[in-house]
């Protein structure tokens, strides 16, 4: 450290090279994701193909005008919303229950306890067998949660069969897997100081855990739990897709036959379902936070008024549960001849063990193929028999196949070429016979999409948050000083139900059904996904940067006031709630690469499309592949996101 | 925390009283719903032991790669599963996937006993259940089935006479195959395409994509999302005159062999033969004929896995898609 004489080195050592550093990563990231993945912008620079994406769009919102609302139509779609309803309740109690038993063990301040490893062996997980335990939960949790639900429902179609279980376990072990993560940093984020004292009265880890540590947390791990749950239900809106139960199917089926009028009816559904399940999350929430101290706050009249809340809260939220298992065991009918069927069966006989042999089949899931023989080996090609014999062919009755490879990275360019171009070019061209160099590379494709989209969105969202906000349009005069005619305050009330619109659609229509869409307008491909992404992270960070804003007391706003209530947000607002934009764009990406993963799987391309590709081909051990690569990514961005200190979260 | 544990015991003794009081139309319901689908489990297990022992299941459960719009299907291979059901004299289901996959799948882990199958597909069946499928019969039209490729009218590529035609004319378009896992939407296509044009159609379309199945193939080249598609000729000519004028053949690949029946071993000689031979008079009766016209087939005719041999061949050499 260099002492700080006069004041130019001063200013020097305050000016902000974090945030330039960021700004270079950031550009570097962003060429990055043009550079390395396949970007065809046809759609929007080429006027047929602009016009027939119009046409389209056009077509859908015109359809608004005539929704599909035919008895036969609206009943599928209401058993279907069902259904999606019951598969997300049950995926997140499932969830609940797991992530909770996991997240005790992935827990260092519960699992581990106190101790007195210092230096790099506290992170070295074999010191002691609780710091084993601890650490194969975390591998468990991270597991869970970076192979998408989409993955696991595939993999799941196999043993569980087709239907809402099938949707609900793939929703459920993704959910636990995030769940957990975040439990156990609930957890452990928790001061020792605070709960020092009930270790010192003798009470063993367990009992620290309950009466220490869990009640500390108790409200981060509530809200979150809400939070996860209304993103079930999206999600579970579109597991369908890959045969999951609820409307996924019939949403795929029908936009890809341009059936727009039962489209709009879908939608709508789906709208429905994620606007009530907001709501009903909101209740709960209310229910059972009653902060005395907060402005608005609910005051009971009553003790037993006072009391009731958290179990009214409580016992809504167990009502739904008991509902969607007992829809999906005896309540659904929405099977062939309006028959009842249990679906909960597979399962059922899963658990007993009844089918947890027909796991065996998938066995080659555990040798994942690193393809090691390409190194060192030469190119045969051979000739084999054409068995379809063709006069069209220039071979006839004959076909070329690539029997073996061999990779000779520096026979023409030698590591001497290192600042030739065409060097690097052959380099990655021979590399590129490796099949795990191929998996890795397709990555490139989730990457890229979620790196574009996340920025469309963070930058659409801080635009948006402005019109959003309850500070800045329904209550700025109470730091302007003005008194607006009521004209103008109706043209603001306006002005903002509009974003809240906008927000609500583009978050409560899920990233995947937007996907849909834009491979409808555009055809399948980064852009039409990364337009998903952007479009549903907007309307998911529109909500919580307003909600930053109007936290902050109005007194700031009226100090940094200038006269103009717009540069007040850009000047004023927006730094103050900078630090908790970006953590939610943080965490807005990391569950946006597993979206670009997802909607690989759905169409668009890269590493989801090869793992579902290979799985279905049953090429088991290559889709094991692509999904340690799933999981590689997770832990990357996880460990980076840690050292960066941004997934700091407040409930 | 104590919370929650009150309220479970309280709602557990609310549901319990409501499932005694009002809950007995329902439970009648729910078992109604549920046995069949219990002695279907059972009936699986029974005939899933190595010995491949000829008890024939309770109740035969079929089904078949979604190549063709879900409740068509349905419809149809419920009529497949009621005229089994009177030739066989046991109780038939169809049980629907969502894809070709799950269909192998449900062949190899005993979910089905008996599906149909396309040509990729036949084969993996074998390979997945190690050497216990057999077909148990297919289509006359099977024999010497044929993909085309069409292309969206507005494109302007008219016939061609060759795919390396085709690979010129087309470069830089957009192209879709079927479902991944389909015969005549994907694996042959492919291979003709690859062998006649000598270049991966990764290489030569700016984007290849799989639709998914035979008719949304045709929606979307029709409606213009993809120029180029291919699919088989069966769904193509029967679908609607507007589709065809939107998307014209522009090219027909050689014949090959497709569709077949296959059954698990596990059933048995004897209930394989029954099978066989109520698919083989089909068209004989009324009902029959009804299903055949869903086939779009004359007839069932008898045929052997190896004649699948070709495919085989075909799968061996790798399916390079680039990943």
């Amino acid at each position: 450290m260099t002492k700080l004489g006069t004041s130019t080195d001063r200013y020097a050592a305050k000016r902000p090279w974090g945030h330039f550093a960021a700004l270079f990563v950031l550009a570097v990231l962003v060429l990055g994701s043009f550079w390395a993945a396949d970007w065809d912008f046809a759609a929007l620079t080429d006027s047929e193909k602009r016009g027939r994406a119009i046409e389209r769009a056009w077509e859908l919102v015109g359809s608004f005008s005539h929704p599909d609302l035919s008895a036969e139509w609206a009943s599928r779609c209401w058993q279907l919303t069902l259904e999606t309803l019951s598969a997300a309740v049950f995926a997140t109690f499932m969830a609940i229950i797991l992530a909770y038993v996991l997240a005790m063990g992935a827990s260092r301040a519960v699992c581990v306890g106190e101790e007195s490893a210092r230096g790099w062996w506290r992170s070295f997980p074999l010191r002691s067998p609780r710091a084993a335990l601890c650490s194969a939960c975390r591998l468990i949790l991270d597991t869970l949660r970076a192979v998408p639900d989409f993955a696991w429902a595939v993999i799941l179609v196999a043993v569980l069969g087709l239907g809402p279980v099938t949707g609900a376990v793939a929703l459920g072990l993704n959910v636990t897997g995030i769940l957990g993560k975040l439990y156990s940093e609930f957890w452990d984020n928790i001061n020792e100081k605070e709960y020092e004292q009930i270790r010192s009265l003798g009470a063993g880890r367990l009992k620290t855990f309950l009466y220490g540590i869990r009640p500390l947390a108790a409200r981060s791990v509530q809200s979150f739990t809400l939070m996860r749950a209304e993103c079930a239900i999206r999600n579970a809106a579109v597991i369908g897709a890959v045969g999951g139960g609820g409307l996924g199917a019939e949403i795929m089926y029908q936009i890809g036959m341009g059936k727009w009028d039962k489209i709009t009816t879908l939608i709508l559904f789906t709208l429905g379902l994620t606007l009530s399940a907001d709501l009903a999350s909101n209740f709960i929430r209310r229910q059972l936070r009653n902060d005395p101290n907060h402005p608005r706050a609910v005051r009971s009249r009553s003790t037993l008024a006072s009391i009731s809340r958290g179990y009214i809260g409580v016992g809504f939220g167990l009502c739904i549960v008991m509902w969607a298992v007992w829809f999906m065991g005896w309540g659904n009918s929405s099977g062939p001849q309006g028959k009842t069927r249990n679906y909960l069966e597979p399962l059922v006989n899963l658990v007993s063990g009844e089918e947890l042999s027909k796991f065996t089949f998938f066995e080659d899931l555990l040798s994942p193929d690193f393809d090691m023989e390409v190194w060192g080996g030469q190119d045969i090609y051979a000739i084999r028999a054409n068995p379809f014999p063709d006069p069209d062919a220039p071979l006839g009755l004959f076909m070329i196949t690539k029997e073996t490879e061999g990779i000779r990275l520096f026979e023409q360019y030698g590591i001497t070429d290192i600042f030739d171009g065409d060097a690097w070019t052959a380099w990655e061209k021979e590399l590129s016979k490796w099949f795990v160099w191929r998996v890795v590379k397709s990555a490139a494709v989730p990457l890229s999409m979620a790196i574009i989209g996340t920025l469309l969105g963070v930058l659409g969202a801080m635009l948006l948050t402005y019109p959003h906000s309850v500070a800045f349009q329904l209550e700025s005069q109470q730091f302007t000083g003005e008194t607006p005619h009521p004209v103008i305050r109706g043209l603001r009330l306006i002005q903002m139900v509009l974003a809240r619109g906008i927000g609500l659609v583009s978050r409560g229509v899920p990233e995947v059904m937007w996907a849909f869409l834009f491979i409808a307008f555009f055809g399948p491909g980064l852009l039409a996904g990364a337009i998903a992404i952007a479009l549903h992270s907007l309307g998911v960070l529109v909500r919580v940067f307003s909600e930053t804003v109007d936290n902050v007391p109005y007194r700031n706003f009226e100090q940094g006031f200038r006269g103009s209530r717009m540069t007040c947000f850009a000047y004023t607002a927006g730094p103050m709630s900078w630090r908790d934009w970006m953590t939610y764009s943080f965490f807005q990406f990391e569950s946006n690469v597993r979206m670009g993963i997802v909607l690989g799987i759905v169409g668009v391309g890269g590493l989801g499309f090869f793992f579902t590709f290979n799985f279905e081909w049953f090429r088991f051990e290559k889709a094991s592949t692509y999904l340690l690569v799933m999981v590689a990514i997770t832990v990357v961005i996880d460990r980076i996101s840690r050292g960066l200190k941004l997934s700091r979260m407040k409930a | 925390m104590t919370r929650i544990l009150v309220l479970m015991v309280a709602l557990a003794g609310i549901f319990g009283l409501a499932a005694c009081g009002g809950g007995n139309n329902a439970v009648g319901t729910g078992n109604g719903g549920n046995a069949p689908g219990n002695t279907a489990a059972d009936g699986g297990d029974g005939s899933g032991g190595d010995t491949g022992g000829t008890d024939a299941p309770e109740k035969l459960i079929i089904t078949a790669i979604p190549d063709d719009n879900a409740d068509k299907l349905k419809e149809n291979y419920g009529k497949v599963a009621k005229y089994l059901e009177g030739k066989i004299g046991i109780p038939v289901e169809y049980m629907h996937v969502e894809n070709y996959a799950a269909a192998v799948t449900a062949l190899a882990n005993g979910k089905a006993h008996m599906s149909w199958m396309g040509g990729v597909t036949t084969v993996q069946a074998d390979q997945q259940t190690k050497g216990q499928a057999e077909v148990v019969c297919c289509r006359d039209i099977d024999k010497k089935f044929h993909t085309y490729f069409i292309a969206n009218i507005d494109s302007g590529i008219g016939e061609v006479k060759n795919l390396k035609d085709l690979a010129e004319k087309a470069k830089g378009k957009s192209f879709t195959f079927g479902s991944k896992g389909s015969t005549s939407g994907h694996l042959m296509p492919r291979h003709f395409f690859t062998t006649q044009s000598g270049s991966k159609p990764e290489d030569v379309f700016s984007n290849v994509a799989y639709s998914g199945s035979h008719d949304k193939t045709l929606a979307q080249v029709a409606d213009g999302s993809f120029t180029v598609g291919a699919l088989n000729y069966a769904t193509y000519d029967k679908a609607s005159d507007d589709l065809k004028a939107k998307a014209p053949i522009i090219y027909t690949t050689p014949n090959y062999v497709d569709y077949s029946w296959v059954a698990h071993k596990d059933l048995g000689a004897d209930l394989i033969g029954k099978i066989c031979t109520a698919f083989l008079e089909m068209d004989k009766s009324d009902e029959g004929k009804a299903i055949l016209g869903f086939f779009k087939a004359g007839a069932f005719v008898k045929a052997d896995l190896k004649e699948w041999d070709g495919i085989r061949a075909v799968m061996d050499a790798g399916v390079d898609i680039g990943g």
